[in-house]
C-alpha cells in the first residue's frame, strides 16, 4: 500500500494553520477541555470512513487528506494555540 | 445563544473545517476547488462568530493574521504562474511537478498527485486560492461585526452624553 504524501502535507498545513487559532477564552464562561477534542477526532476518523477514499486516491479506505486536516487542527492547538491570553480582535 | 449552540458549534466547525479542506484538496478531479473550500472553511469561521460574538469567538483571528494569510495565498498564487512564465513563455503555464526533468524522483512523489490527471501545479493552485478565499469572506464577516460593536457603542456614549447635559441644565434650572 503506497500512502500519497501530497494531499496529508496540504491538508495538515491547513488544518494546522486554522488549529494555531483556536485559544481559550475564560471571560466566554465557556471551556472546551481534552474531551471536545478527543470527541472530534472520534468524530473526524467516522466521517473520513464514511466518505471514503475522496477523491479518488485509493491508498486508505478512509478520506486522508480529512483525517490529515483533523490532526493538523489539533497539532495546531497543542503546539500555538495554548494561550489564555489571546490577542484581542480589534488589534 | 442558547446553551446548546454554544456546545454544539465548536466542534461541529472543525469537522466543517477539516471537509473544507477536503475539498480544496480534490478540486482538480471532483466538484470543488479553493474558492468552494475556502467558503466552507469561511462558513465555519462565521458560525462561531455569530454563535459566540466576536470577543469569545474559539477561533482568535486577528488582524495580523488575516492580513498575512491573505498575502501567502496571493503570492503563492503569483510564483506559480511566474514559475511557468519562466519556463514555458506563458503565465499560468501548468509546469506539472517535473520541470525540465530536473526534479529528483522522490520529490516528485511528494508534490505530485496520486490520480490519472496528475495535474501539476493546479491542487497548489487551489491551495493558494482556499486560503485567500477562507480569510476574505471571514475579515468581511469580522469587518461588520466590528462596525456594527462600534456603532452600538457610539450609540451608548452619545446617550450617556445626551442624559449628562440634561442633568446638568435640570441643576441649572434649579439653583
Amino acid at each position: 500500500m503506497i500512502i500519497y504524501i501530497g494531499p496529508l502535507v496540504l491538508g495538515l498545513i491547513l488544518g494546522f494553520i486554522l488549529g494555531t487559532r483556536i485559544r481559550d477564552v475564560p471571560e466566554s464562561g465557556l471551556k472546551f477541555d481534552a474531551s471536545v477534542y478527543i470527541l472530534f477526532i472520534i468524530v473526524a476518523f467516522i466521517v473520513a470512513y464514511a466518505l471514503g477514499p475522496f477523491p479518488y486516491y485509493k491508498d486508505t479506505p478512509f478520506a486522508s487528506g480529512f483525517v490529515a486536516a483533523a490532526v493538523g487542527v489539533i497539532l495546531g492547538k497543542l503546539i500555538f494555540g495554548r494561550s489564555s491570553t489571546p490577542q484581542k480582535m480589534e488589534d | 445563544m442558547s446553551t446548546i449552540l454554544k456546545i454544539f458549534v465548536f466542534p461541529a466547525a472543525m469537522v466543517i473545517i477539516c471537509l473544507g479542506v477536503l475539498t480544496i484538496l480534490g478540486g482538480h478531479i471532483t466538484p470543488g476547488g479553493g474558492f468552494q473550500g475556502g467558503a466552507m472553511i469561511a462558513a465555519a469561521l462565521i458560525f462561531c462568530l455569530i454563535i459566540y460574538g466576536l470577543k469569545d469567538s474559539p477561533f482568535h483571528l486577528s488582524h495580523d493574521f488575516l492580513a498575512a494569510v491573505e498575502s501567502v495565498g496571493a503570492l503563492i498564487f503569483v510564483l506559480l504562474g511566474i514559475a511557468g512564465l519562466a519556463f514555458s513563455g506563458f503565465y499560468l503555464y501548468n509546469l506539472g511537478v517535473d520541470i525540465y526533468h530536473i526534479i529528483p524522483a522522490t520529490i516528485q512523489n511528494l508534490f505530485d498527485y496520486p490520480d490519472p490527471t496528475h495535474a501539476g501545479i493546479i491542487p497548489y493552485l487551489n491551495f493558494a486560492v482556499g486560503l485567500k478565499v477562507m480569510v476574505g469572506l471571514t475579515a468581511v464577516v469580522i469587518a461588520f461585526m466590528g462596525f456594527k460593536e462600534y456603532e452600538e457603542e457610539s450609540e451608548k456614549s452619545k446617550d450617556f452624553e445626551e442624559s449628562g447635559e440634561s442633568e446638568e441644565l435640570d441643576e441649572g434650572e434649579v439653583e
